[in-house]
This record gives structure tokens, sequence and C-alpha cells, in this order.
């Protein structure tokens, strides 16, 4: 079968290649069920590229030390979410609009392999194959199908830009749409907020059993350009030992969760790579919902709008002090 | 910060009834001296707060707060310049935006909201530092249960 939309893609690349220094996109992976990012230099690489619902990983995240290391314009291969992060970045100058081409691709949902490898109760997966509404995977005595729309990302299902996205160079459209029942936005996180502070508590205490500070959290996400200056890495001030355990998983966890305060787009990235599976992205999502509620703000839809914890008005109109007197 | 327990127990640890750990945090300029004015007027307070003495409200990072939570304490306190009249001119208003948001989330990981508090405290306030300080403890005597 020929694909349109990669075919689409393709000859937008070679019309842009010539003006940019690296191109960044998705290519076939050995590994089943994965995508492996590409970097193009030449006409030549070109056919390696590649766009389909697993096509899973945020390219922004190479954008930032990217760009400081190269002298021309890179070109970055998007979905409609993935370019909120380059938003973000621009908005907190730590990108330069003009150092970037964002090209970015209609999406109709991407999805998440952790689900697929529950519904296979943990098998090794050898193999599978996409179709438009369906996808086949073969462990190595059984075969399953499974509908497309019980396997996308959550994010998938309360988005609303993904033929639409709020900035970019180029778009290219694609024909198949996202065609979802619509979740309604945060309403996980209140029902998990409904079992109680010390149910709640008991659950984040498990779950940052499992952290061993692997860092791929951190090391992942667009956002966090920190990396090299990390606070949980420094010796002097020492603010945090490198002791594995759940109150340090959680502390490490809790610095993350505060920088990215008013910042985070809940790409998902964090959570996807976590190979202890730690539900990071309700955390992440809970502070973007008192951020909205407070501010009345949503990272990365904005191209020159501060976050709001960079800035501050003299009266909050959302915030009552508590006075204990 | 050797005031603390031992060893790095987990967030909302609690402490006995009659020894609670409060940690606060105070700005120089206003609630510090203020604090300072409690004590040279002589007005009683509980003795179960360690002040730390920060430049501004403004210099407070949310990780002061919760390193105090993770190394055992039942409360954290944070007092700084009413609005508009910070030493610095703004740092309280941006202190004011963080503080606000780890008391809304403090909640989603197991600790209740009351264990942390922000309060705005001038420097002549003498009495008004009191009266934060002896609720505040009771709060958290309270919730200790
Ligand atoms: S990716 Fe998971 S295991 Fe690794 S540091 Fe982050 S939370 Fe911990
Ligand atoms: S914190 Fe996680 S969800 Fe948020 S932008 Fe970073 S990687 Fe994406």
């Amino acid at each position: 079968m020929v694909n349109i939309l990669e075919n689409k893609l393709k000859e937008k690349i070679s019309s842009l290649i010539e003006e940019l220094e690296i191109i960044i996109g998705y290519s076939e992976s050995k590994a089943p069920l994965k995508i492996n990012p590409v970097f193009i230099k030449t006409k030549e690489e070109i056919d390696r590229l590649i766009f389909n619902n697993l096509c899973v990983n945020n390219l922004a995240t190479y954008s930032y030390y990217l760009s400081a290391d190269t002298k021309g314009k890179i070109g970055i291969i998007l979905k409609p979410c993935d370019v909120k992060s380059i938003i973000q970045l621009i908005s907190e100058e730590l990108l330069i609009k003009n150092k970037i081409k964002t090209i970015v691709i209609g999406c109709n949902g991407i999805i998440d392999y952790k689900k697929i490898n529950k519904a296979v109760n943990y098998q090794k997966i050898i193999s599978a194959k996409l179709d438009e509404n369906n996808i086949t995977v073969n462990t190595i005595d059984k075969s399953f199908n499974f509908k497309l729309k019980d396997f996308f990302a959550q994010k998938c299902y309360v988005c609303n830009i993904y033929d639409n996205p709020p900035y970019y160079d180029e778009f290219i459209e694609n024909d198949l749409k996202l065609n979802l029942e619509k979740k309604k936005e945060y309403e996980d996180i209140e029902e998990f907020e409904k079992s109680g502070l010390e149910k709640i508590y008991k659950f984040w205490e498990e779950e940052f059993n499992n952290c061993i500070r692997c860092y791929a959290c951190r090391n992942i996400c667009p956002l966090e350009v920190c990396r090299d200056k990390c606070i949980a890495q420094l010796d002097e001030p020492h603010w945090q030992s490198h002791k594995i355990n759940s109150s340090e998983g959680k502390f490490f966890q809790l610095i993350r969760i505060f920088h990215l305060a008013g910042r985070c787009t809940e790409c998902g990235e964090c959570e996807r790579v976590c190979p202890a599976n730690i539900e990071l992205l309700k955390l992440m999502k809970k502070v973007n919902q008192i951020i909205l509620k407070l501010f009345d703000y949503r990272p990365g839809l904005i191209l020159d709008m501060k976050p709001p914890l960079l800035t501050f008005k003299n009266v909050e109109q959302n915030i009552k002090d508590e006075e204990l007197i | 910060m050797n005031f603390i327990n031992e060893g790095s127990k987990s967030l909302n640890v609690k402490n006995k009834k009659e020894d609670v750990k409060i940690v606060a945090f105070l700005c120089n300029w206003c609630s510090y001296a203020g604090a300072d004015a409690a004590g040279t007027s002589r007005l009683r307070q509980p003795e179960d707060i360690r002040i730390i003495r920060v430049p501004c409200s403004g210099r407070i990072n949310p990780l002061f707060i919760l390193k105090a939570f993770n190394l055992g304490a039942d409360g954290v306190l944070v007092s700084g310049c009413h609005p508009n009249d910070c030493h610095y001119s703004e740092g309280n208003f941006y202190a004011r935006r963080r503080l606000e948001v780890i008391k809304e989330f403090l909640p989603f990981i197991g600790i209740d909201k009351r264990r942390f508090s922000y309060q705005w405290v001038s420097a002549s306030e003498a009495q008004k530092w009191q009266k934060v300080v002896i609720n505040f403890v009771k709060i958290i005597k309270e919730i200790n249960g």
C-alpha cells in the first residue's frame, strides 16, 4: 500500500532540506512497536522517514541541545501536541524561533505500547503490524488483534488540536482524523483524589519504592534543559542523597515537578520512558490543574506569554490569604 | 539541620503529640524582625518552632519546604513581608504564587494541606507573630492527634 501521508512528508522534506542543516524525524526500528528517531542531513536519507501511530516520541526533546550545537536551522517533525513543547521553550527564551523549522503532521492518535504489553500479559512481542483501525501483535505462541481506539495514549483522549496545531512553520494535513470518544480533562485526577490522604500517601510510597533514580524521566523531557546542573546530582550543596529508596525517589520527583510547574505540556514522555512504570503523568497533571485554576494558564499554547511562576500580579484574584489569627 | 530526626524518614512523618517539629522560614526584613520583637517583648510562644532566616520570602525554593517535610517535619511555616511591602519590592509576589501551588499540591501526595502555611507578618507585628505561632502549633498538634 502506498502511504500517502509519508509521501507528502517526504516531498515536503525534499523541498526544505537545502535550507536546513539537520532534520529530526521518525524511522523504522528493529524492535516491534517501536520507532527510532533519525537525524537526516542528506537527500539520500529522506527515504528513511516514516509516520504512523507508533510515532510516540516527542522529538522536541532534541531541540534545545541540538540548536545550541548547530549553526544553521534545524527542522523537526512534530505531532500537533509535540509543538507545544517548542512553543513553551520559545516563550521562555530557551529556543530561538528562527533557528527551528517546525514541520507538523496532522495526527490520528498514538499507541501507548505499555497498554499493549499489558494486554498480551507481558509476553515477549516478536512482531506487530498496523493498519488503519487495528493492530496485530504476535507473541511467540499467540496472535492478538486489537482495535487501535482502545490503545491510544492518555493524552489522545483529551486532545483537541490533532488537526489544528497551535503553531507551525509547515503543516502536513492527515486525511485520517482522530476519532475517539473524548474524556473529561483531569477526570482521572479527580477520581484519584477521592481515595483520601492516607491511601494517596501509601500509593505514592509504593510507586516510588520502584524508582531507581535512572533520571530517564528528566532526560527525556523537552523542557528540562538544566540536566548539566541538576540539583539531584550535585554534591555541593548536597541537597539530596544518592540513596535509592521511596523517600528519595519521591523527593527527586517533587523537585522535578516544581521545576515544571506551569511549563509541562503533558506530552507524557516521562511516564513513557520510566522503567519502573511510575505514574508520573498523574503528578504533572495535578500541578497543571492547579496552575489552570489559579492562573488560568495552559502551558505551550501562546508564544509570547511568560509561564505564571515567572511573573506575578499585585492583586491575585484566585489566591486568598488564609490568616492564622 | 541536625535538629530533625535522624535518618531521612518519609514525608509526613507523625511525631508524638507533645513533640512536634515545625520549621519556619522567615524573611530577614519583616517576619524575622517581628519574631525578634515578640521575643524581646517577652510574648510567650510555644517552643516547637525552629526558625530559619532567609533574605526574602522570594528566596524560598519549594525544595526547602519539601526537604523539611522529607526530613520529618510535622509542619512548615513560611512568613514574609506583606504584599506591597517587600524590601526588594517584588520578592513576596513571586513567592505567593509558588507557595500557593505547593499548598494546593501537598494533598496529592498525601500530606494534609494544613501542615503548610504561609503568612505575612511585618516587623512591627510582634503580637500577630505570637498568634500565628500559637495557632499553627495548635493545628499541627490536632492533626498529629
Ligand atoms: S524514570 Fe522512573 S525510575 Fe527513573 S528516575 Fe524517573 S521516576 Fe525514577
Ligand atoms: S514533565 Fe513529562 S509530560 Fe511534562 S513536558 Fe516533561 S516529559 Fe512531557
